[in-house]
């Protein structure tokens, strides 16, 4: 008996093979691209990932990806309003980039244009076996936005990058180059309303010096399936700082891949994950400092309620160069509900002798005493919690330093207690 | 802040080419051919004398196992296994069976006397090494009150157990302390009962393997409301060459008793890579303790990484009664590849676990070893530290999972492991899984660069002493944590990695 045998084909599996067929024709690019297209499609049909392959092992996206609903141009997505004042508006509208505004500084591409000069085909091949966003996304990807931030630019105002999807089937991505020097301040979004399926793929190079602040917002519905994939490769003493928030969809898996490669290069991110609901969502970070000097921290927070369930997956790998690491990693998760779960795997791998790693994971509930405290000063039960709830998650929105963005970010986070605490 | 020149030292004393243990004995064997089938079963069987059962039992597993894949997660690498390169029985021919000690091969004696092991029931394991000669007095020693404290030895060398001492007195008690095969002879009822009740035959790669073709290892049971009056302990030998050792140990603590054993492990220095797949099952019932504990020195290859043992080992223990409790501790510093998670299931209400571990890799030794905590009855408790330690060419992954059930109200568990690389062609790795399903859980996992406070260190370099001598003075003190967990008699071969000190440790 062979335990490899390829098992029967799931609907999914045989729906995203069917819809490649009937979408080719229609999908932008030139021989190169096609190419690609051809060898992302050949690694779909091998089929989805189990919970025997590693790093999908709390995400059995062969079982979790039950239907897969079929492109319709005719869906019509709206804009979204900009989450901060005085932002670039970018949007992508059922896997259709609308317009380019001037950005000063800033060269600003549609992504079909790339795929139809075959400009971003390189960026295209995905080498990682266990990889499935990567060769979704490049077998189906039709537009997104390409931006190129010019050397020691520093851009007036937030750039917002927006993926809206009503129902169907969108593939976008979002290549960003940021120049030596540069700064810049990137929102982007995750939206839309009815049961879509969504990958969204970004690549970042960011160069010697320069400094982003990249804040990804997932708020799908409760029926849509949200598939990221996050990657940057840090310069020289280059500084990102990334805040991921998801409050919505169904089935969401946002990986998180960054290469500090640069000696001195500071990575931080950020993130809350608030679960409720069936929903399941599973963040993946893969983290590797592979230059000398090189520090990062990550600090995850998650507050589970319903019947959801949450994954938190971190793999920080630290190259035998790369002495001097300094890296750390926190995940803390709150079960507020007898029928959520959370799963975490926070992992290390070290190669270098003198560098400072470390992580925690903790998985409680509301701690007693506080809540004891709280109401023993006359807060009734349900509102001491929903504070302390609060105060759990606000913590890593206060560290951004920026009073614009932290007002609007606490807007999101009251909404979502609003209606779900 | 990299290791200091004391730990360095330390690490270097039980460095790979340093193994005391590599000698080998020339005794005349009785082998099984090489090769595994049903008639190699068979054969094993035939040898131990067992019933039918039981090696319908042994052939239903090697069936099993015939549809079974080895498994590939684990952060080892190794040349694939000739599972039919190996013989799966070897004995010393001149032993009939476990029996008085006069009847054993002197030659025999002499391998445990070189070892430091008391098979004189009068000799007493502290740590110091007999001298050879020490194995012809015979005389038997008498049991008065100033005695120091005692420990039952079964010997297991290759296939079978050699012998087993203070059978008779441990008998008074009420206590079995035996061979599994002399068990599976004399006990059936308790074996048919608890045998595979924890560990299940189809339990994974190895155990399947070993639920075939298992060889000896030991029996305990201890009844009800009764303390073992004495440490329990097995010392396993690999001598032949060739040949896999298929250890079988099964440790049962009924209603309120309590028991705690130690094994130990060494084989002699060879180029060749030797199996040992072994199977522990351990069963507290209500109010039940045991305490495991294992220094584990298998031949850990040369210094080109040639040679070793390759020790793929299934420990598991069931807390099946309420508020019964089971506790590993494990210095390991032998093995090529180790791939070892001593696990506990906490099935009954209030039960605990407890994990504590050193594992120290030199050379091109592999170690993919930890833990499991199985939170499924209320207000169970666990505990795990484990220190990694890697050195020369070696990789040191540390792999555990803690998870709560639905219904596991309570769950608490705190987890903390660091490591320490010397060099620069070694790795230290952590693999956690961390599962909660009940809000009540209360799980804390903490891998951190160094456990000592700023307070602690101000406050004794504040007194005087140098800063490397007060990280010293306060890691020897945190390592003694694990070390204190093991029995006096073990602690003493552990004492060599006291030393070792843990602060510039990598989570």
């Amino acid at each position: 008996m062979n335990m490899h045998a390829q098992p029967q084909r799931t609907h999914a599996e045989t729906a995203l093979i069917d819809a490649f067929v009937e979408r080719f024709s229609y999908l932008p690019g030139n021989e190169a691209v096609i190419r690609r297209r051809d060898d992302a499609v050949e690694r779909l049909k091998a089929g989805l990932p189990t919970r025997r392959v590693e790093a999908w092992h709390y995400t059995d996206l062969r079982r979790l990806l039950s239907t897969v609903p079929m492109h319709d141009p005719a869906v019509g997505a709206k804009p979204l309003p900009a989450l901060l004042q005085g932002s670039t508006v970018l949007p992508v509208l059922n896997g259709v980039a609308a317009h380019a505004p001037r950005i000063d500084g800033v060269t600003v591409t549609r992504l079909e244009q790339k795929l139809m000069d075959g400009s971003v085909a390189q960026a295209m091949a995905c080498d990682d076996a266990a990889d499935v966003i990567a060769p979704l996304n490049a077998a189906f990807v039709t537009d997104g936005w390409f931006l190129d931030i010019g050397e020691g630019v520093a851009v007036d105002g937030p750039i917002e990058l927006q993926n809206v999807q009503a129902g169907g089937q969108a593939h976008v991505r979002f290549p960003v180059r940021i120049g030596a020097g540069a700064k810049a301040t990137i929102v982007e979004r995750q939206s839309g309303n009815g049961d879509a399926l969504v990958s969204s793929v970004s690549h970042l190079t960011v160069g010697e010096g320069a400094e982003i602040v990249w804040i990804l917002l997932q708020e799908q519905p409760v029926g849509a399936t949200q598939l990221g994939q996050f990657n940057a490769v840090l310069g020289k003493d280059a500084k990102l700082t990334l805040f991921v928030m998801n409050t919505g969809g169904k089935l969401v898996r946002q990986e998180i891949k960054v290469d500090a490669a640069g000696e001195g290069a500071v990575f931080n991110l950020r993130g809350v994950n608030l679960l409720t609901g069936d929903s399941h969502t599973d963040v993946t970070m893969v983290l590797d400092h592979s230059a000398p000097n090189t520090t990062s921290s990550e600090i995850i927070r998650n507050v589970v309620t319903g019947r959801a369930r949450g994954v938190f997956q971190g793999q920080i790998r630290v190259d035998r160069l790369a002495q001097k690491t300094d890296a750390k990693m926190a995940c803390n998760t709150l079960l507020l509900s007898d029928d959520g779960e959370f799963s975490a795997k926070p992992e290390l791998e070290i190669f270098a002798d003198d560098v400072a790693c470390g992580h925690g994971a903790t998985v409680t509930e509301i701690d007693r005493n506080h809540l004891f405290y709280l109401m023993a000063r006359g807060v009734p039960e349900k509102e001491a919690r929903g504070l302390l709830v609060k105060a759990f998650v606000a913590e890593v929105i206060e560290g951004l330093e920026d009073e614009p963005l932290i007002a609007a970010l606490e807007a999101k986070l009251e909404a979502w207690f609003a209606t779900n605490v | 802040m990299p290791a200091v020149q004391e730990t360095i030292e330390q690490v270097r004393k039980i460095d790979v080419d340093q193994y005391k243990y590599g000698f080998e004995t020339v005794i005349e064997m009785d082998k099984a051919p090489k090769g595994l089938s049903e008639d190699t079963i068979r054969f094993i069987s035939a040898k131990k004398d067992e019933p039918e059962w039981m090696l319908e039992w042994r052939l239903s597993a090697y069936r099993r196992w015939l549809t079974l894949e080895e498994p590939t997660w684990a952060r080892v690498d190794y040349p694939k296994i000739d599972f039919q390169d190996i013989h799966y029985y070897a004995a010393p021919k001149s032993t009939p069976g476990p029996t008085s000690l006069d009847e054993v091969d002197p030659e025999l004696l002499k391998v445990y006397a070189k070892l430091g092991i008391p098979l004189r029931e009068q000799e007493i394991l502290a740590g110091v090494q007999k001298p050879a000669a020490a194995a012809d007095d015979l005389d038997e020693a008498n049991d008065n009150g100033a005695a120091p404290r005692r420990v039952a030895v079964d010997a297991v060398f290759d296939s079978v157990s050699v012998v087993t001492t203070f059978k008779k007195e441990l008998a008074k008690a009420g206590v079995i302390f035996c061979s599994i095969s002399e068990a599976i002879r004399e006990h059936p009822e308790l074996l048919k009962k608890y045998l595979g009740s924890v560990v299940p035959v189809s339990d994974n790669y190895y155990a399947t393997l070993n639920s075939a073709v298992f060889t000896d290892g030991s029996f305990v049971f201890v009844p009800k409301g009764v303390r073992c009056p004495m440490e329990l302990s097995t010392y396993f030998r690999i001598n032949e060459k060739n040949t896999g050792q298929f250890e079988r140990t099964l440790i049962i603590a009924e209603e309120g008793a309590y028991v705690s054993y130690l094994e130990g492990c060494t084989a002699p220095q060879r180029d060749e890579n030797q199996l040992h797949a072994a199977v522990v099952e351990l069963i507290a019932l209500d109010d039940a303790e045991i305490k495991y504990s294992t220094v584990q020195n298998w031949y850990p290859g040369d210094k080109d990484g040639k040679g070793g043992i390759y020790n793929f080992v299934t420990k598991r223990g069931d807390c099946r009664g309420d508020r019964s409790k089971i506790s590993w501790t494990q210095v390991e510093t032998g093995s090529a590849i180790t791939w070892k998670y001593p696990s506990c299931i906490l099935r009954g209400d209030d039960s605990r676990g407890e994990f504590y571990s050193i594992a120290v890799s030199n050379g091109h030794q592999q170690v993919d070893s930890g833990t499991k905590m199985i939170h499924l009855g209320k207000n169970t408790s666990s505990r795990i530290i484990s220190k990694g330690i890697s050195a020369g060419k070696s990789n040191n992954t540390y792999r555990g999972q803690v998870s709560a059930h639905r219904k596991a109200t309570n769950a608490r568990n705190f987890t903390q492991c660091d490591s320490l690389l010397i060099g620069n062609d070694c790795g230290a790795h952590t693999v956690p899984y961390i599962e909660a399903k009940n809000a009540t859980a209360q799980f804390e996992h903490e891998a951190t660069t160094s456990k000592i406070s700023e307070d602690q260190l101000f406050y004794v370099m504040q007194r005087g002493i140098p800063e490397e001598e007060a990280v010293a003075l306060i890691v020897g003190g945190f390592v003694r944590e694990v070390i204190q967990e093991l029995p006096m008699e073990f602690a003493v071969e552990a004492q060599k990695l006291i030393g070792i000190s843990l602060e510039g440790s990598v989570g």
